[in-house]
């Protein structure tokens, strides 16, 4: 499948070339999925997929467009690609736009990154029906469950980036994903909790009972929940709402961000924008993880990447042409799996030495400015008090700067989930603006 | 607008010759597609091309454009449905994506489809001429002249990027009932992204018009007050700051404030999670829910709107769907496989992301009805609280009911008057008691022209929304604890 998809993007180089374009970085990407979707001991849905697109990035008199379509019917295609570049042509052109040097991509390693788990190509519908089953089984165990919704979803994938530069490349994973999401009776309230994991190999989850039993305790811990009273204080973020809430920060720390004047952190390279204790690193060649890849968007050869160290932001994420805006080196705009610095607990170890706070389990809404760096969410979790998780709390924000917020950190855990990209652990911060009643 | 007033049209034969497929090979795939037995089937053709082109740093240097095109093939058995697309519009891979969807059903006696009959659908989307007229010479000198705009309000704009968007999508759809139908439907959008430096610092903000409009909607007066607005509420950020934290009236602007009702109401409306049993509405039918005053309304037929629609994704006809009247829950948003479920007419409202995806119930255009206050007389009746102005977000829980949006812009309202400016803050509520406590709805309803998305389950769909000025007595605003 690899070598047919570089075949068919070199083709289009070629076919992009001839309609007229100086330079062509051609993607052509393959996948087929089934989702079954599982609902009152039955199948409510099943949904296949097969699908193959091509992309294409021209660069013709100074100028650049992209463009991309499904249709490859040959002669439909050439009408695509030459109104492609006539539409590239009338373009303005811009001095920063060009397809990446070679020498960008001269270092691209080559890496087993062992992204393709053979078993999942034997998956039929009754093992898909029977991994349903047991998350149902287990997630509905309990009198007060009104129904859940589980999933059980597969795919193949392969994609291939061919440049008129000589750059040559493909890859390909698999992945499975499962979970269920579970209603409760609680008075007039009907709570929902859920619980997916997913990873390119099968054995590498927990089992579909394991996953539904933790989406029913998940939504029994929320019976009862209320608001509490406004206040500022402790908070523990667990490994999953870690993630989204340091992922944001992500989209500040890149090379576009900085040239557009859109983050807080443009003049920050070498200073503390964080507690010493947060340290983040963008690991592209992580074994058996769907986020793993040898090069970006543009062919840019990726290496492993210190993003804070110690509370120091050592680098950014620099693409080719905000890189070249700047006059940075281009070190791949793409994100890959981001790997924390560890403490040595767990949450309900960090938990154990925290008389007062908030644990925030799960989100709901909100958004941040990352030009100021402020933020405002909203949560759902419970009251901690004396070591122990106690009051489920929900309808409640936080509201902050990350400027601030990210010196407030006062502790890490040791406990990412262990088929997570974005790998946070448990993270406590002091001194958060809760909003209640 | 009413329905008399709306010209219709029959779209068939054009989308045949542009699918190169005709009336006997569809006959054929919907026979494979009942062959194990089925309550119907339905074939989804769609192809839908869109192209943009951006301003950054003072250059229109980038573009792009796309083709996805292919036919979706439903078949349904009761509550069950069985999905399959092929990108491919050949009979063989149809009739393979046929076959793939019927496995669904447990192989019960072959259906023989309807004979197919045309069917001519109300057209919504006032256009002068189709959007795939309009050419990059026309675009690119409007996307600069709106960054002229934008840098003539202010000094302090520092970086304006503006992009133009637009799409053209065409559809057929044909049914085993007989339904044979095709819609051809534009989208175009504007959107303008501003950073202003001042005194060393940065504020940021963006806006966007956006509809099923084309090129003549953007008219000078409609971009110069755009601009205009964008410019004013990126300064007012500098003077901004958040509101005390925790539970405080809100008022609710005229317009995107529309949000709340998405959010809040119109999510645990759709009829799939009613069925589940799963919102917090379900069961709610016939009841008071809210004030007097209170009348929400989702409905396809506002031409030209983002949530517009001649007819749904599942070919039944769009409506003006009452969900809320005078404070009384009087319908659930329905496909056609909860309308069954409940024994009632569908309400038009089976959407679907593209021909990859299932229809599911979704919303249009969402918003209040008129009351009988005004905006001078809400903001008077306040002591402290806050008025919601610009959103970004927002998201529900359909079961718990709790909703939240994000303001981006806003004012604190001390002793019945307008006192300071906020930002970024998110709102928390919970959809019943929010609802139950709208204390004032003032006669100022407009519809937003911003361009809205809604998300659900993997599908993101165009929506609309839009709201007269109105006090909610207390929702949770996100803010600072400090003295």
């Amino acid at each position: 499948m690899r070598s047919e998809l570089e075949e068919r993007a070199a083709r289009a180089v070629q076919l992009a070339k001839d309609c007229g374009a100086d330079d062509c970085l051609a993607a052509v990407a393959w996948g087929r999925s089934v989702e079954l979707g599982w609902h009152a001991n039955a199948v409510e849905k099943v949904q296949e997929s097969d699908s193959l697109e091509l992309s294409v990035r021209l660069f013709a008199g100074g100028r650049y467009s992209a463009h991309s379509t499904n249709d490859l019917d040959e002669g439909r295609l050439k009408r695509f690609l030459t109104d492609a570049v006539a539409l590239t042509r009338a373009l303005e052109p811009d001095p920063f736009r060009e397809i990446a040097a070679r020498e960008l991509f001269a270092g691209l390693r080559s890496v087993e990154l062992d992204q393709v788990d053979a078993s999942l190509t034997s998956l039929d519908r009754d093992r898909r029906m029977a991994i349903a089953g047991e998350l149902a089984t287990a997630a509905e165990a309990d009198d007060a469950v009104i129904g859940s919704n589980c999933m059980v979803f597969d795919s193949a994938g392969a994609a291939a980036l061919v440049g008129s530069n000589g750059f040559r490349a493909s890859r390909e994973s698999t992945s499975l994903w499962y979970g269920a999401e579970v209603s409760m009776r609680d008075g007039e309230r009907r709570p929902e909790a859920h619980r997916y994991v997913g990873d390119t190999h099968a054995a590498d989850l927990p089992s579909p009972s394991e996953t539904g039993a933790e989406a029913l305790r998940r939504v029994k811990a929320r019976i009862g929940a209320r608001k509490v009273s406004s206040r500022r204080g402790r908070m523990i973020l667990t490994p999953e709402a870690g993630t989204s809430f340091l992922g944001r920060l992500l989209g500040a720390i890149s090379a576009s961000a900085v040239q557009q004047k859109r983050t807080f952190l443009a003049d920050a390279q070498g200073q503390r924008i964080a507690s010493p204790l947060l340290t983040m690193t963008d690991d592209p060649f992580r074994k058996r993880s769907s986020a793993s890849r040898t090069y970006d968007g543009d062919g840019v050869a990726l290496a492993e990447r210190r993003i804070v160290s110690e509370g120091v932001l050592e680098t950014f994420y620099i693409d080719s042409y905000y890189g070249k805006k700047l006059g940075w080196k281009p070190n791949g705009g793409c994100t890959t799996n981001l790997v924390f610095g560890h403490g040595d607990q767990d949450l309900a170890g960090l938990l154990g030495g925290i008389d007062q706070g908030i644990c925030v389990e799960s989100w709901l809404g909100g958004n941040a400015d990352m030009t100021s760096g402020g933020f405002s969410f909203g949560f759902a979790g419970h009251l901690v008090e004396h070591g122990e998780l106690t009051e489920p709390v929900t309808e409640m924000n936080i509201t902050g700067n990350y400027k601030d917020l990210l010196q407030q950190l006062v502790a890490v855990g040791n406990d990412p989930l262990p088929w997570s990209t974005f790998r946070t652990p448990t993270l406590v911060f002091d001194g958060v603006d809760f909003a209640g009643t | 607008m009413t329905e008399s007033t709306i010209a219709t049209a029959d779209h068939v034969r054009e989308q045949l010759d542009l699918f190169e497929t005709d009336e006997d090979a569809i006959r054929r795939v919907l026979a494979v597609a009942l062959e194990r037995g089925a309550d119907f089937a339905d074939l989804y053709f769609q192809h839908r091309s869109g192209r943009s082109i951006g301003l950054e740093d003072g250059l229109v240097s980038r573009a792009s454009s796309s083709v996805d095109r292919g036919v979706g093939v439903r078949v349904v058995v009761g509550d069950q449905t069985g999905y399959a697309y092929s990108e491919r519009l050949e009979l063989e891979p149809m009739l393979a994506a046929a076959r793939t969807a019927a496995t669904i059903a447990a192989g019960g006696k072959a259906v023989a489809p309807q004979a197919l009959q045309h069917r001519a659908i109300p057209q919504l989307y006032p256009l002068t001429r189709q959007i795939a007229s309009v050419t990059v010479d026309e675009t690119l000198p409007l996307v600069r002249h709106v960054e002229q705009l934008v840098r003539a309000c202010d000094p302090t704009v520092e970086k304006v990027s503006v992009s133009w968007g637009d799409s053209d999508d065409r559809v057929l759809l044909a049914s085993s009932d007989g339904d044979l139908f095709g819609d051809r439907r534009p989208m175009t959008r504007l959107t303008v992204a501003v950073t202003c430096l001042k005194d060393g610092e940065r504020q940021f903000n963006s806006g966007s018009l956006a509809g099923r409009r084309g090129l003549e909607w953007y008219t000078e007066a409609r971009l110069t007050e755009f601009a205009k607005d964008l410019v004013a509420r990126t300064l007012i950020l500098f003077e901004a700051r958040r509101p005390p934290a925790g539970e405080l009236p809100v008022v609710l602007a005229a317009g995107a404030s529309g949000i709340l009702l998405h959010e809040a109401v119109g999510h645990g409306m759709e009829a799939d999670f009613n069925r589940k049993g799963m919102s917090i509405y379900a069961g709610q039918i016939g009841e008071t829910v809210a004030p007097d005053q209170v009348t929400i309304v989702d409905s396809a037929l506002h031409p030209g709107e983002r949530g517009a629609l001649g007819v749904d994704d599942e070919g039944q006809a769009t409506e003006r769907t009452v969900l809320v009247e005078n404070g009384v829950m009087r319908s659930y948003l329905h496909d056609r496989i909860s309308a069954k479920h409940y024994g009632v007419e569908p309400t038009g409202s089976g959407r679907r992301e593209s021909f990859r995806h299932v229809p599911m119930p979704r919303m249009r255009c969402t918003y209040m009805e008129n009351g009988p206050h005004t905006r001078e007389e809400i903001i008077a009746s306040i002591d402290r609280g806050v008025i919601c102005e610009n959103f970004l977000n927002g998201q529900v829980q359909i079961g718990a009911g709790d909703f939240t949006f994000f303001v981006k812009n806003g004012w604190l309202v001390e002793g019945g008057k307008i006192t300071a400016p906020i930002k970024d803050v998110n709102i928390i509520g919970n959809g019943p008691e929010a609802i139950r406590r709208i204390s004032m709805v003032a006669g100022d309803m407009k519809l937003d022209t911003g361009g809205w998305t809604c998300g659900k389950e993997g599908q993101s769909v165009p929506v609309s929304q839009g709201m007269p000025t109105v006090l909610v007595s207390s929702l949770t605003v996100g803010g600072s604890n400090a003295q």
